[in-house]
Order: C-alpha cells, then structure tokens, then sequence
C-alpha cells in the first residue's frame, strides 16, 4: 500500500511535484503518464527514497526496488549482471530466456544494444523480491515484441509476490496491456486517473489526445 | 644518442649509486602516493556524492591547490619543519621521510579533486542503479570503485607520475644530498648545472623507462582481476 498526502518537491523557487492525495493498493500496477518533465520521475525517486520530499507524506513498503530510467550496464556478462543481486545462477538464466537475451548470456552487459540492455535492468530487479515495484519508463528503448516480453514478466512477476507495481510510460500500448490503473500527471499535479481505456477515449485529456488519429504534427 | 648510449652503460651492469638514487626515488615516491591516497580518495568519495553547504567553495577551493606550484609546498614544509618551527624538534628535513611529507601535500589535493569530480560524473549511474536495488551504502561503494576502477588507477598513477617527476619540492627539503636524499630529478638538475647535458639527459631517459615500467605493472594488475 503506498498512500500520499500533500506531497511536494521544490528545486529553487520552483514546485516540480504537487499531489493532493494518491494511493495505490496492494496487488495493483499502475502507469504514470504524463509529458516530458511533468513529474513521473520525481515521483518515483522520492517512494525509492533516492531523494527527499520538501513537504508531507508518502507512505511506501519496506523493502522497494528501482528501475531508473537511464538503463546502466555492470561489468561483466549478462549472467553476472543479474547475480550481482544475490540471485542464483539459475535464475539468471530463466529471467534471461524470459525477456528473449538468452542468446546473448555470455556477452559482456556493456556490449548490449539500448533495447537489450534495457530488458537486462529489467531482469536485475525482477531477480528480487519486493512489495513494491517501481519502474521508469521500462520499455522506452524496446520494439514491440520487446515490449511484449516486458509487459508479459512484469505480469508475472507481480502474480507470483502480490506486490504493487508502479511504472512511468510514454506508451498507452504498455499502459493498457499492462496497467489497472493509469494517472496522468501534469505539471507535477494529477491530470487524471482512472482505468487506461477510459483516459486513453478521454479528449478531454491533453495528453491522450495525442493518440488519436487526428493528432497531426 | 650520446645519451641512449650512457643510458645503456648506467644499466648494464648497473651503477651503484644510481640503483640508490633509484631506490629513494621510489620509495619516495610510492609512500607519498600511498598516503595522499588513503587520505584523498575517501576524501574524494565524500565530497563527490554528497550535497553540503559550501561545497562549491571547498571544490574551487581545492583546484587551487592542485596548481600549488611545487616550490611553496617545498617552502612551507621547509618553514614548518626548520630548527626554529614548529616542528622543528622532530629534526626531520633533509630526510626522505621529509621529501614524502612535501609530496603528501602536493598530490593530496589532485587525488582529491580527481575522484572527486570522477564519483560526481560517472558513478551517478551506478549509485541510482545500485541503490534502486536495495544495496547498502557500503555495498554501492564498493561498486562504485570495481565499476569505475581503469579511471581510479589513473588518478593513482597520475599522482604518482607527480611525485616521481617533481624536483622544486623535494630539492628545498631534501637537499639533494648524495646517497642519501637525492633522487632522480634531483640528480638529472645537478648534472645539468655542471654542464653534463648527455648525462643528464641518460638519467632523464632512465626515469621514463622506470614511469613507464610501473604504468604497465599497475593496468596489469588491474587487468589481471577484471574477470567483471
Ligand atoms: N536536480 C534537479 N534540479 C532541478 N530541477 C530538477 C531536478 N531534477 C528534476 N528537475 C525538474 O523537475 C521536473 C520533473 O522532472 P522529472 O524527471 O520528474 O520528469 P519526468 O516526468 O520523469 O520527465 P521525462 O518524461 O522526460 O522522463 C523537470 O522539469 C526537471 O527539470
Ligand atoms: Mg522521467
């Protein structure tokens, strides 16, 4: 259960994140939309604890894992990267033949391709266990089968420990397929939240728009 | 040619006096990098990943003292340590304790500001990384120094190529005193004020080769365990 009240972040003079009141119950997953700079990252730094609140409360789990945005690449091969949380050897080997880099296992991780090195980031989390799972903009690099593979071992990862699962997207592909919930910040403050379907057939809502037909550029 | 020559004879078989000059050389050398060391990369460690009051201060603050110009260092310690200072009593110039206690004060700050703006640049990924997994501060740490290691060993190696090339310091408190105190740069000014450029020059060309010896030995080691 994660609950927010009142729930700020300044830089400067500046309120990059205002939240009223927002929580996510057990078992849920969440996407976070929103444009570039609205806030999803803030957000999840601050319930990773990476970096302090200026004002109220965000209650979150005990144990918490992290996906940063910026996927990041250990030294050594994939293997390696995935032990390095205390995983056994074997489940390396499954998280990898999950997210499609078995091919790939005894490459050095610094070698892999943005894509593939973001599925391993992915495999370095989900080879702990947590009761909540944070995830930035875990498939931004991906292509759509990529993307599948993503969104299918979120899935079952959440199934197998019950635990919350909070993500930030750009993509209504990941949050229809993968999320129960969608909240669309703006500005750091929420802009809506509801379930995907009825947010992305929503015109009202800036950022779904974008999605229809007949948004040109 | 001339100095490759003398060079060549210096070596084989070696010069007596100049394997001692060689040996001070680097024992100098080697405890003055080891210290500023212990004292500069967690000093380094600390300022580059935490937030203070004053920080940008102490930074600009510390990139002046990476230009001290070597002579000053050599001067305060040599104020410091003379008859009537204040730790005079200790009787220690013109020793290679002293020469040390010199560098110590020259590289520290370049140990400092190196790894300091090392951890703030590129260990930032892997502390959000690491942290994002639920590692302890000690753990993340110590990622942070097998992940970054080849830019580590060029802080070290790069402090130890000061100390070993440096002369204004060490030649005030030093002395450069024969079979005692004097190095190789010390021994390369001398022959060059007597006028003996060849020699000179073979003792420079002995110099490099022992830089570059000790640059090879120590990305071996570090290559050696990069098994990731
Ligand atoms: N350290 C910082 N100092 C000052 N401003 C910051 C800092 N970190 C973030 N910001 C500002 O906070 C705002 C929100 O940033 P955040 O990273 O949360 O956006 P985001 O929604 O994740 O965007 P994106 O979709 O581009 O990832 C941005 O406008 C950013 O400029
Ligand atoms: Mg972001």
């Amino acid at each position: 259960m994660v609950e927010i009240k009142g729930l700020k972040k300044r830089y400067g003079e500046r309120t990059v994140l205002d939240l009223d009141e927002l929580s996510f119950s057990d078992g849920e997953t969440v996407a976070l939309a929103g444009a570039n700079g609205s806030g999803k990252t803030t957000l999840l730094r601050i319930l990773a604890g990476l970096i302090e609140k200026s004002e109220g409360t965000a209650k979150a789990p005990g144990s918490v894992l992290y996906l940063p945005q910026q996927s990041y690449a250990f030294r050594g091969d994939l293997v390696r990267n995935i032990t390095i949380t205390g995983a056994g050897k074997q489940t390396a080997v499954e998280l990898l033949e999950k997210l499609g880099l078995s091919h790939l296992s005894g490459k050095k991780a610094k070698s892999l391709s943005g894509g593939e090195l973001q599925r391993l980031s992915l495999c370095r989390v989900l080879a702990k266990k947590s009761e909540l799972l944070l995830l930035d903009e875990p498939t931004s690099a991906c292509d759509a089968n990529g993307a599948a593979l993503v969104i299918r071992a979120i899935r079952d990862y959440r199934d197998s420990c019950g635990c919350t699962v909070v993500m930030s997207t750009h993509s209504p592909m990941l949050a229809v397929n993968a999320a129960d919930r969608l909240v669309v910040l703006e500005n750091g403050k929420v802009e809506a939240n509801g379930t995907p379907e009825d947010i992305l057939s929503n015109p009202g809502i800036q950022w779904a728009k974008t999605f229809t037909a007949g948004w040109k550029i | 040619m001339e100095s490759f020559r003398q060079a060549f004879e210096l070596l084989f078989p070696p010069d007596r006096e100049l394997l001692q000059i060689i040996g001070v050389t680097m024992r100098m050398s080697f405890v003055s990098t080891l210290v500023s060391c212990l004292i500069g990369l967690p000093l380094g460690a600390l300022i580059g990943s935490k937030n203070f009051r004053g920080k940008s201060f102490l930074k600009k603050l510390i990139h002046t003292l990476m230009g001290l110009p070597p002579v000053v260092a050599g001067l305060i310690v040599y104020s410091l340590f003379t008859h009537y200072g204040p730790f005079g009593r200790l009787d220690m110039l013109f020793t290679v304790e002293i020469m040390s206690v010199a560098q110590v004060l020259l590289i520290t700050p370049v140990v400092t500001g190196l790894s300091s703006s090392f951890i703030e640049t590129s260990s930032k990924p892997v502390i959000e990384t690491a942290r994002g997994l639920g590692f302890s501060g000690f753990r993340t740490a110590r990622l942070c120094i097998n992940e970054g290691r080849a830019s580590l060993l060029s802080v070290v190696l790069n402090a130890f190529g000061r100390s070993i090339a440096e002369v204004g310091a060490v030649s005030i408190v030093g002395g450069n005193i024969q079979w005692k105190t004097r190095v190789m740069t010390t021994a390369i000014m001398l022959e060059t004020n007597k006028g003996k450029f060849s020699f000179a020059l073979a003792l420079g060309i002995i110099l490099l080769m022992i830089a570059f010896a000790v640059n090879a030995l120590a990305s071996f080691i570090v290559r050696e365990n990069a098994d990731g």
